[in-house]
């Protein structure tokens, strides 16, 4: 019997996926050094014109620091209340456990908009003014599952007898974390981190009902592109672009984590 | 649990148990404080606000009242603005699995050496920004876009077309753009949970490519099928910054805009919390149904 040739439709269905996936990003990315202010082809020419538009303008300069600060404080605070709620639930066994577990991964389930929602209530009741802060508060409660997610499968699968055999070697509790377990889950925690800090670079839905005076940079870019476009627009989502993928350093062991 | 086990027969004294529960509380508390106190508060809060009145300009009485859920029940805008926006969720959803599955299959079953890599790129889309896919739709599909450009320049239009943006198919296209690496990641992820072996004795028991696909593969990728589907689902439900972005002029295009119009705009937040507690029981009738669904393929 001949082989017939068959044409591979699943290679060329996810071919045109992964085209559909990335084509727009690409798109704009390009168009950040278009020469001209028309955002169609044909293209015309490399410049830097419009980074440096972007680089003098005060107002994404320091939307760019605001996303940084929150950014940092937020991932400050996530990894260290996102690992200690994880080696609880990991390290000892108590009652409610498993519902404890889902507790603290309800925030992923629910829409941005309710939650932004549900906190400008709560603030505008309490009069707390709107600032960076109020945003932090809301970035916090948006990243801290996906940590909390990748800290406590890491330390499932975590020894814990390690840390008692440490502990008979003559350790203390602390040199025990700083010398067993830290190294052990470190990497993965160091994944959760970035992964935590992109998820906050680019937040919208909670901020915008969370923000006060100073904007961060996606806010920036949404209240910008609803008023003109030009491929200053371009240049700015680029740079918002490599922020988000500082994750990229961390996504391999992201990726190996969860399919454990 | 070694440890816990073991930890559980040292604890025979009281003094070494209370410090164990002493240490399980420290260790959550700033997580419970977080999650209880900017998610759970607000959460009662909004419950109690949905059930007062608006005074007007974002003034709230605190009278008992079900007029805010009967009004927004009742009102025929509401509910073709409900049925718009949930239809488009199932919509976007049934595409990202239609899209996802096919890429999936691919992935776990065909790619050996290349797996990691096309499950990376995967990662990296979903991971870049959100809004710049959006935006990047917008110089696509817009007046001045590229596609509009291209058909002026071919002589097929002499004016741009405003058809393509503005409506629900740039939503529906956005929506399956940034959701659909997250409907690839969750089925390739059930279908690498099953065994090969399963799927090599399909095939030895005389079993065509079809039928092992559909009597085998099939059934066990649903949970990651309804699993993928109710993630975007509500997920489009309840993006108001698309519709802001993509979806025409008035911002009554969806659900979601009108919330957030009730309560940034017209400054009456009952009636914002009412819709939304509209939409959340709404959420979770659909993650009780993917539970059920999913306990019955247990079976």
């Amino acid at each position: 019997m001949r082989r017939r040739f068959r044409i591979p439709w699943l290679l060329i269905i996810t071919i045109l996926v992964f085209v559909f996936l990335f084509a727009p990003i690409l798109l704009v990315v390009l168009f950040s050094f278009n020469k001209t202010a028309s955002l169609t082809f044909p293209f015309h020419g490399f410049t830097l014109r419009w980074y440096r538009e972007v680089l003098s303008s005060p107002t994404f300069i320091s939307s760019i620091w605001a996303s940084v600060r929150v950014g940092l404080i937020t991932v400050a605070l996530t990894v260290v209340i996102g690992t200690l709620a994880a080696l609880a639930v990991t390290r000892y066994s108590f009652p409610g456990r498993r519902a404890l577990r889902t507790f603290l991964l309800l925030p992923a389930a629910l829409p941005g908009l309710f939650m932004g929602m549900a906190l400008l209530s709560v603030f505008s009741v309490a009069q707390v003014r709107l600032s960076l802060w109020t945003v932090t508060a809301g970035h916090l409660v948006y990243v801290l599952p996906y940590f909390f997610l990748v800290a406590s499968t890491r330390l499932d699968r975590f020894d814990f007898l390690l840390e008692e055999s440490a502990r008979d070697l003559g350790a203390g509790p602390w040199t025990t974390l700083r010398r067993v377990t830290l190294p052990i889950i470190g990497p993965s925690l160091i994944a959760g981190a970035l992964v935590a800090f992109s998820l906050s670079w680019d937040e919208v839905m909670i901020t915008y009902f969370t923000i006060g005076n100073e904007n961060t940079l996606p806010l920036v870019i949404y209240s910008t592109v609803k008023q003109s476009i030009d491929p200053s627009v371009n240049a700015v989502s680029t740079l918002l672009l490599l922020g988000s993928l500082i994750f990229l350093v961390g996504a391999r062991r992201f990726v190996a984590d969860l399919q454990q | 649990m070694p440890a816990a086990s073991t930890a559980a027969a040292l604890g025979g004294n009281r003094s070494a148990r209370r410090r164990r529960r002493l240490t399980i509380v420290v260790l959550l508390a700033p997580a419970l404080v977080i999650v209880g106190g900017a998610l759970l508060i607000p959460t009662l809060n909004l419950l109690v606000q949905s059930f007062a009145q608006s005074l007007g300009y974002g003034q709230i009485g605190y009278d008992f009242t079900l007029s805010n859920y009967t009004s927004v029940l009742t009102d025929p805008l509401y509910r073709s603005l409900a049925m718009r926006s949930f239809g488009l969720g199932a919509v976007t959803g049934v595409a990202c699995l239609v899209l996802a599955y096919p890429v999936a299959f691919y992935v776990s079953f065909r790619l050996r050496r290349g797996r990691n890599l096309a499950l990376y790129l995967v990662v990296l889309s979903l991971f870049a920004s959100y809004l710049v896919r959006l935006y990047a739709w917008y110089t696509v599909l817009g007046t001045r876009g590229m596609i509009n450009g291209a058909l002026m320049s071919l002589g097929i239009v002499d004016q741009p077309i405003s058809i393509i943006l503005f409506n629900r198919f740039s939503l529906f296209i956005a929506f399956v753009n940034i959701f659909l690496p997250f409907s690839i990641l969750m089925l390739t992820s059930t279908m690498q949970n099953i065994p090969r072996e399963i799927i090599d004795s399909a095939h030895d028991l005389g079993a065509g490519p079809v039928k092992t696909f559909t009597r085998v593969v099939l059934p066990l990728t649903m949970t990651g099928l309804i699993g993928a589907f109710a993630y975007t689902f509500i997920l489009t439900s309840g993006d108001y910054i698309t519709p802001a972005l993509l979806g025409g002029a008035s911002a009554n295009t969806a659900l979601a805009n009108t919330i957030t119009d009730q309560l940034l705009t017209q400054g009456n937040p009952p009636t914002g919390a009412a819709i939304s507690f509209v939409m959340l029981v709404v959420f979770f009738v659909v993650y009780y149904l993917v539970g059920q669904l999913e306990r019955f393929k247990g079976i």
